[in-house]
């Protein structure tokens, strides 16, 4: 598990580091993006998983959304890994920017030929967590999760799914309803297989319906001119209503004149830094 | 004596000019030596005493020169080092003060009373110079035992231990009192005897030591006291004899004057009836004579007719007895004009006797002066009046008048009250607060009265305010408080006493604004604490008592609702914290707009206090109930809905069929919001450093939304109901920390 560093920028007091590792669940090499804050060099800090979207590496979050600033403010490090296993010549994981690289959807596939290298839930919630307490001064006790488009649906779906793990969580534009839209459709069918049952397991309005486990307080940003919600790719009417019928606390802001860009992340960033860093520094 | 001195010293008195006199430097270090020597008889004391006023010639009795001299002295005997004994002579410079009265005794034998010195001598004696410096003498000693005593006691601090090098004792043998080693303990004489650690009887030791230093240390202090008070009643008791004295020498001197005046004035007339008789009596004696000269030259010329021829003779005879006839005719005056004897010379001394008389019998007092009020005398029902004589003026009463200063009408005389005292200063009490009254004095003794004194206005203290309780308003770091005045006529100022009530060992006050004009304050406090407030009232004369007390807990922000700002469908419930729509009002008639209450939106306003820094209330809410939470200005239209203009900044709920609708509303705009668990105790965080306004769901610490709201003016809380049901507001909490990070 030996870690490369790949690079490292000082940023608002703290470093900005990439790093390469083999990783045993997903069989490639693996980059990944820490943010180490001021802080972290006199203390253990809570670990904030930022989980991208469609197409995304590492790079896309920490050079586009301006999290630093906060993340170095209120202490927290901030972990952003690729969105899927990279280079395992698997046959036509390059074919389609909505399936194979770049589009893991944060799902272990049970399927040929992804299931040995499609782990990438396993890598988020086990691997990568280990990897970091084991290597970076954080706190194992204090984790929280976040992500966008494909990574909110990931955030959701592992919090939902580890009740107690992450201390909250929040997404930008998720997809909320995968089972319901051609994305979610796509990639569970070709990562799970053709039964639909299987897939409930990996969609978070089907995991709310079934939560019971500790109170969880989820952020919601969600831009009024995104074209997917109006393609209805996200669904966030169907999440909304599942958490208001099973009262999970949730406050899914509907944010006027926005899209699914980054700009948009840009904006409301330093709001979800603030959500988490309520839970994690409480 | 020159010499002992001298001696004593052990430096030479040549050093000093001759004709330097210190006679009463001299006398002090006699004392001072034959207290070194006390086998010398006091004998040589009292001769120098008595031979002081003959080797002083000439002695300014002024206290900066004798200062000087005894500095000098100090100098010239090389003490200066030795501050101790230079203090010291101070000291008894100051104690020996009243010697100063007889130092002017010579002065006054020189004046030329025509008695002799040794008479003069007796008399300084006698004006209590014999018993005075003997007592001065003793007290003088006494204190000087104290402070000498003092500095020993304190020598005792240190407490010398002694060690034995070889073998320490370790123990301490309580019959004997006596530090013992263990070995000897157990079988030497001290077999039987109670023994203790040797430090442990160290330790009780001290503190026997330490208990007598301290009731040492009392007796000190008390001692010093009265010393003090002794060196008062010299002071004292040499004024009152310095100013009979003055008042002796000045009768005396006039009635001296008076009677040198009238012996001149005798001598002069004794002179003048002396010459007028002698001249009368040669005028007298100047006429006898030519009258013997006249009658001789008529017997001559008759013993020569008488030789003549008797025709010649009787023709020169008739001649004759014609004259003789005539000049026996004329009276020959022998009455003596002017008597041998005096007349009338009995002497008028009445007037020196009245002079006599009057040193004992005194004028009648002139006018006192009657003092302005001193500032805090005054209470609310009375006031210290001081007035003050001339010093010559013997006073046996004082008759003080006063009368309220009021703008009577005419013909409506204010009642008067005189009421005698005997010093020169009266507490008058049951007087009316925050009044005026005008004071005047009358001194009288058995003379007769003094003129009236001016008249001085004199103010009594204002009543104490009563702190308006509904009207506190307080946040983490501040109070807004306000009082009623309580006095019909205004006051000079306001202050505010503070205490923290976690502190009642400490029961003084920690702090107090003063001069505060208006009746109400916004104090900064600490935050976290509770306080006891307290208002007085002042004005020239003085304090008020203190108002009834206020508690203000510096926990949260603590506001009530501006029950004139309620809109009439609206009721405020009795503790002031829950407001109630009920379901039978029913719009009956539009009511006029106005300018503080509510009259279209049904809604209250809360009394927020007026600070700049955060304030955090909550709300309990009915999960169905169509409400409006927030903030306002304080003159936000109160025809329109909260929300609706730029003075406003609210949370709105509506519930209509299952559905909850959340609007965050400032100028008729609310961002798309949905909450999918209804809040029941919605938090609210007014931020005006960072210009923010923050709604929470309490119960899950959840954060709702976040105004960006730039606050020009002060903000209040307000509420409104738009379905019948009831809100609760909960203030003076403090602030849950997960609302600190928006």
């Amino acid at each position: 598990m030996a870690l490369k560093q790949i690079s490292s920028s000082r940023c608002f007091g703290g470093l900005q580091k990439v790093f390469e590792h083999d990783s045993v669940e997903l069989k490639c090499k693996m980059r990944f993006a820490v943010y180490l804050p001021p802080k972290a060099e006199s203390g253990k800090c809570p670990a904030l998983y930022w989980l991208s979207g469609l197409t995304c590496t590492e790079q896309n979050f920490i050079t586009k959304s301006g999290f630093q600033q906060a993340a170095s403010e209120h202490g927290l490090v901030v972990i952003a890994p690729d969105t899927s296993p990279r280079g395992c010549n698997i046959k036509g994981e390059d074919d389609s920017w909505d399936f194979g690289t770049g589009a893991g959807f944060y799902v272990n596939a049970t399927e040929d030929p992804w299931k040995t290298n499609y782990r990438m839930y396993s890598y988020v919630t086990e691997e990568l967590p280990q990897l970091i307490n084991a290597n970076f001064p954080v706190d194992p006790q204090r984790m929280s999760i976040f992500g966008h488009s494909m990574g909110g649906h990931g955030a959701l779906i592992c919090a939902l799914k580890n009740p107690g793990k992450y201390k909250s969580v929040s997404a930008f534009a998720p997809i909320c309803n995968p089972v319901l839209c051609s994305w979610g459709k796509k990639a569970f069918n070709g990562y799970l297989g053709p039964d639909q049952s299987k897939w409930k397991a990996y969609d978070a309005t089907c995991l709310v319906t079934s939560y019971s486990g500790s109170q969880i307080d989820i952020l919601i940003d969600q831009g009024k001119d995104d074209e997917f919600l109006s393609k209805e790719q996200l669904l966030p009417d169907n999440f909304i209503a599942a958490c208001t019928e099973k009262k999970i606390p949730v406050v899914f802001r509907l944010q006027e004149g926005y899209d699914h860009s980054y700009y948009f992340i840009a904006t409301f960033i330093t709001d979800h830094i603030r959500h988490h860093a309520k839970y994690l520094n409480a | 004596m020159e010499e002992e001195s001298g001696e004593d010293l052990g430096l030479g008195r040549s050093t000093a000019p001759k004709d330097f006199h210190f006679y009463h430097m001299d006398l002090y270090d006699s004392e001072d030596r034959l207290q070194l020597f006390p086998g010398e008889s006091s004998r040589i004391r009292r001769e120098v005493t008595q031979a002081e006023p003959t080797n002083e010639p000439r002695e300014a009795g002024d206290s900066k020169n004798l200062q000087k001299e005894v500095a000098e002295l100090v100098h010239l005997y090389g003490l200066e080092d030795d501050h101790e004994l230079g203090d010291e002579f101070v000291d008894e410079h100051r104690l020996g003060y009243p010697y100063g009265m007889r130092r002017r005794d010579p002065n006054r034998g020189q004046r030329g009373w025509g008695l002799s010195s040794e008479a003069a001598e007796a008399e300084d004696l006698g004006y209590g110079g014999q018993g005075l410096p003997g007592q001065c003498q003793d007290l003088r000693e006494a204190y000087r035992y104290t402070h000498g005593r003092a500095s020993e006691e304190y020598e005792c601090y240190v407490i010398p231990e002694e060690e034995d090098e070889e073998e320490p004792a370790d123990v301490f043998c309580v019959t004997c009192k006596t530090p013992v080693r263990t070995v000897e303990k157990d079988f030497e004489i001290h077999k039987e005897h109670e023994v203790t650690p040797l430090s442990k009887a160290l330790e009780s030791a001290k503190d026997e030591i330490h208990k007598n230093m301290c009731k040492l240390e009392q007796q000190i202090i008390e001692m010093e006291n009265f010393a003090s008070h002794l060196e008062e009643v010299f002071i004292t008791v040499e004024e009152n004899f310095g100013r009979q004295e003055q008042n002796f020498e000045s009768h005396y001197n006039e009635i001296l004057e008076t009677l040198a005046q009238k012996y001149e004035e005798k001598i002069q007339a004794l002179g003048e009836k002396k010459k007028e008789k002698l001249e009368s009596l040669y005028g007298q004696l100047v006429t006898c004579g030519e009258n013997l000269d006249a009658c001789r030259e008529l017997m001559e010329t008759i013993e020569e007719m008488c030789h003549e021829e008797k025709v010649e003779f009787l023709k020169d005879a008739v001649a004759m007895t014609d004259r003789l006839g005539k000049f026996l005719k004329t009276k020959t005056d022998v009455e003596l004009s002017a008597q041998p004897e005096f007349e009338d010379q009995t002497l008028d001394f009445s007037d020196v006797e009245q002079l006599m008389d009057s040193i004992n019998t005194v004028a009648a007092p002139s006018a006192p002066v009657i003092n302005p009020q001193a500032p805090n005398s005054a209470t609310g029902s009375s006031v210290r009046v001081c007035w003050s004589l001339y010093s010559d003026d013997t006073v046996e009463s004082y008759q003080l008048s006063y009368r309220p200063v009021r703008d009577s009408s005419p013909g409506k005389e204010q009642a008067e009250f005189t009421m005698t005292v005997k010093e020169t200063y009266c507490s008058v009490t049951n007087l009316e607060p925050n009044t005026q009254y005008e004071f005047w004095v009358i001194a009288q003794n058995r003379t007769g009265p003094s003129p009236s004194s001016e008249h001085a206005v004199y103010m009594t203290a204002p009543s104490p305010p009563t702190i308006i309780s509904e009207a506190i308003r307080s946040c983490e770091e501040a109070v807004l408080i306000c009082w009623e005045s309580g006095n019909l006529n205004p006051v000079d100022s306001y202050t505010v006493e503070l205490i923290q009530a976690e502190t009642p060992e400490a029961s003084g006050v920690t702090e107090s604004v003063v001069g505060i004009p208006t009746c109400e304050s916004l104090i900064q406090l600490q935050p976290g604490h509770s306080y006891t407030i307290y208002v007085r009232a002042l004005n020239v004369g003085g304090t008020s008592a203190r108002s009834e007390p206020a508690t203000v807990h510096t926990t949260g922000s603590y506001f009530r609702l501006n029950k004139d700002s309620c809109h009439p469908w609206l009721t405020i419930s009795e503790d002031g914290f829950t407001v109630v729509r009920s379901e039978k009002k029913t719009f009956r008639r539009e009511l006029p707009p106005t300018k503080t209450q509510f009259t279209r939106c049904v809604a209250v306003i809360g009394n927020l206090i007026p600070v700049r820094g955060r304030h955090y209330w909550e709300v309990e809410v009915d999960e169905r109930l169509d409400y409006t939470i927030g903030v306002a200005c304080e003159d936000v239209p109160k025809q329109e809905d909260l929300g609706a203009n730029c003075l406003s900044w609210c949370m709105r709920h509506t519930f209509a069929s299952t559905r909850h609708r959340y609007e965050f509303l400032h100028n008729r705009t609310t961002p798309d919001i949905q909450i999918t668990v209804a809040p029941k105790k919605i938090g609210v965080l007014l931020d005006y450093e960072n210009s923010k306004l923050s709604f929470f769901n309490v119960d899950i610490a959840q954060h709702l939304y976040t105004f960006s709201c730039q606050l020009h003016q002060f903000v209040h809380p307000c509420f409104s109901l738009e379905k019948p049901g009831c809100l609760k507001i909960c203030n003076g909490i403090s602030m849950p920390k997960h609302v600190t990070f928006f």
